[in-house]
């Protein structure tokens, strides 16, 4: 998804709200906006989710999306099943596979016991859980979260920070604001800082300056003036392709320097892939062995996303190698 | 699309927003419209009674319509823009308000032929079977005239358009008594040439229909253009 030279106004003679905002959020990239209250952060989520119309610039390549606002009032006349059955359906999901994507979200949030409880008796928490579970019902694409943490009890936490990282490992994106420091800092994101409506890219820290080949592309394409027509159209051209773009990167990477972890994987299930996942350098396949170089920095969340892939995957061996450039 | 109306659809059911605009109808057509037709013998009086019901689906569905543009919080309103787009979600709750005008309308046509009956030979007895049709036809085509005369209304004047709900509801009752009392509304031409009154319409046939066709797509496109901008 790309912002380019988005601005929010809510009326001609009012101020803008958000101005100039030109930022990319790539497919398995987890971005953060920082900044005080009232400088335009929630305005800029709502426009990323494409729950509003910016006044100037464009949106273009949104995918899938889901928005979990800050807080869900008990105001509808639903139970939380027909209320998901809902969200379920306007994302294209019907039937038994409605029925069980429905379970999984709202189990997953701990909420399987008031499934039929109508929201408006529910409490603020439970109430948020609804809110989360609908925003996770689409598996893939974007999520985007204002301060969803609020409100809910520590495993509902937990397990929201949980479906962020699954998010990321299957190539979504998350968008988020949270005032919490802490929130989601064991996964690597890129930070953003709303002032005053301006948004500025924080630079990580040094140990984390290399990063991965994705971020380094993000860093290099959003917020930097784009020059040229051409430029512009060529770029959008390797966003469109991504996936395929970042494959090919990776495949790359590995020939020039294969430095990384490397995890050798026995009892792989067939028909998983495992090529998308963020910090995965290259993967090699034989029957059910399977090898996987990972940046140094992804190693801890492609390790708990290789086991949770299955019930017979076990770790054969981790080990660091030097790819000899360094 | 057709989720995102099942859903407002859904909502209107269960929250019971429908109720004060029906009882508003109901109040309207059987109290009020008892007494506006002639004698009720061969069924005289059935073109005066369907377009007064006719009528009456002016109020009762701009009502309607603010019912269902107010029902959702703004956060649930987000939830469901992210996941349908703010324009069509919009869009689904002017649907959903409109087909429950078209029950309240179909509703109104029922009351009306078994409170009046068929229109019947003096003397004879016997059923004009054409004539009947004829009339019921030009009160079913009042009553979708006045259903989308309604609705525009309802748009136009309640959130996001108008936000205060003082503003909305005042500016709401005096465009559905303007649309029904001045002479160049299609509104007032529809119900006039379905037998309301004695006053013919100056208006030719068909142009009521389009000038109410025009009236709702200007209304509809200018509230979901108004709901996606505002929001957030």
């Amino acid at each position: 998804m790309r912002l380019d030279q988005v601005g929010k106004r809510y009326g001609i003679r009012l101020p803008w709200v958000v101005r100039d905002v030109s930022l990319d959020v790539l497919p398995g990239k987890l971005v953060r906006l920082e900044g005080r209250n009232g400088t335009g952060k929630s305005t800029l989520l709502r426009i990323m989710a494409g729950v509003s119309v910016p006044s100037r610039g464009k949106v273009t390549g949104r995918p899938v999306t889901g928005f979990v606002p800050e807080r869900f009032p008990p105001a509808l006349p639903f139970s939380a099943r027909d209320y998901l059955g809902h969200v379920g359906r306007m994302h294209g999901v019907n039937g038994d596979s409605l029925a069980k994507r429905i379970e999984a979200c709202l189990g997953r949030m701990g909420g399987m016991e008031f499934a039929d409880v109508p929201l408006r008796n529910m409490s603020k928490g439970m109430c948020q859980k609804v809110a989360v579970a609908q925003a996770l019902l689409p598996r893939f694409g974007l999520l985007v979260l204002d301060e969803a943490w609020t409100g809910l009890d520590v495993e509902a936490k937990a397990a929201l920070d949980e479906a962020v990282a699954e998010r990321l490992d299957r190539g979504g994106s998350v968008v988020f604001v949270d005032h919490d420091p802490a929130r989601l800092s064991h996964l690597e994101a890129e930070r953003w800082r709303v002032e005053a409506g301006a948004v500025t890219r924080v630079e990580a820290g040094a140990a984390r300056a290399g990063g991965t080949p994705g971020s380094a592309r993000a860093g290099g394409t959003a917020g930097s003036a784009r020059a040229g027509g051409s430029g512009d159209s060529a770029q959008a051209g390797e966003y469109r392709g991504s996936h395929r773009a970042a494959k090919g990167a990776r495949r790359r990477a590995s020939r020039a320097a294969a430095s990384g972890v490397l995890i050798e994987i026995a009892g792989w299930p067939g028909g998983v892939r495992f090529d998308r996942v963020r910090g995965v350098s290259a993967v090699d396949q034989d029957d059910d062995r399977l090898t996987v170089l990972v940046e140094p920095e992804a190693s801890d969340h492609v390790l708990r996303g290789l086991l949770a892939a299955g019930p017979d995957v076990h770790v054969l061996g981790v080990q660091v190698q030097d790819g000899g450039e360094r | 699309m057709i989720a995102l109306s099942r859903y407002q659809l859904s909502l209107m059911l269960r929250s019971h927003r429908w109720i004060p605009p029906a009882v508003l109808f109901i109040l309207g057509v059987v109290l009020l419209g008892g007494t506006s037709g002639p004698a009720v013998a061969h069924g005289a009086g059935l073109a005066p009674g369907l377009s007064w019901s006719a009528l009456m689906l002016v109020p009762a569905t701009a009502w309607l319509t603010r019912s269902a543009l107010t029902a959702e919080p703004a956060a649930a309103r987000a939830c469901v823009a992210a996941a349908g787009g703010p324009r069509r979600a919009q869009l689904a709750a002017l649907v959903a308000a409109l087909l429950a005008g078209v029950v309240f309308g179909v509703a109104g046509v029922v009351w009306e032929l078994t409170r009046i009956g068929v229109l019947r030979t003096q003397g004879t007895n016997a059923i004009r079977v054409g004539a009947t049709l004829a009339v019921v036809g030009t009160g079913i085509g009042a009553a979708l005239i006045c259903l989308l005369v309604g609705s525009a209304i309802g748009a136009l004047f309640n959130p996001p358009i108008i936000l205060p709900p003082a503003a909305a509801m005042l500016g709401t009752t005096a465009a559905v008594v303007f649309a029904l009392a001045w002479n160049g509304s299609p509104a007032n031409a529809a119900v006039r040439s379905a037998g309301y009154g004695t006053k013919a319409t100056s208006w030719p046939p068909g142009l009521p229909a389009l000038a109410a066709v025009g009236l709702l797509a200007v209304a509809w496109t200018v509230s979901a253009l108004v709901a996606a901008r505002r929001s957030g």
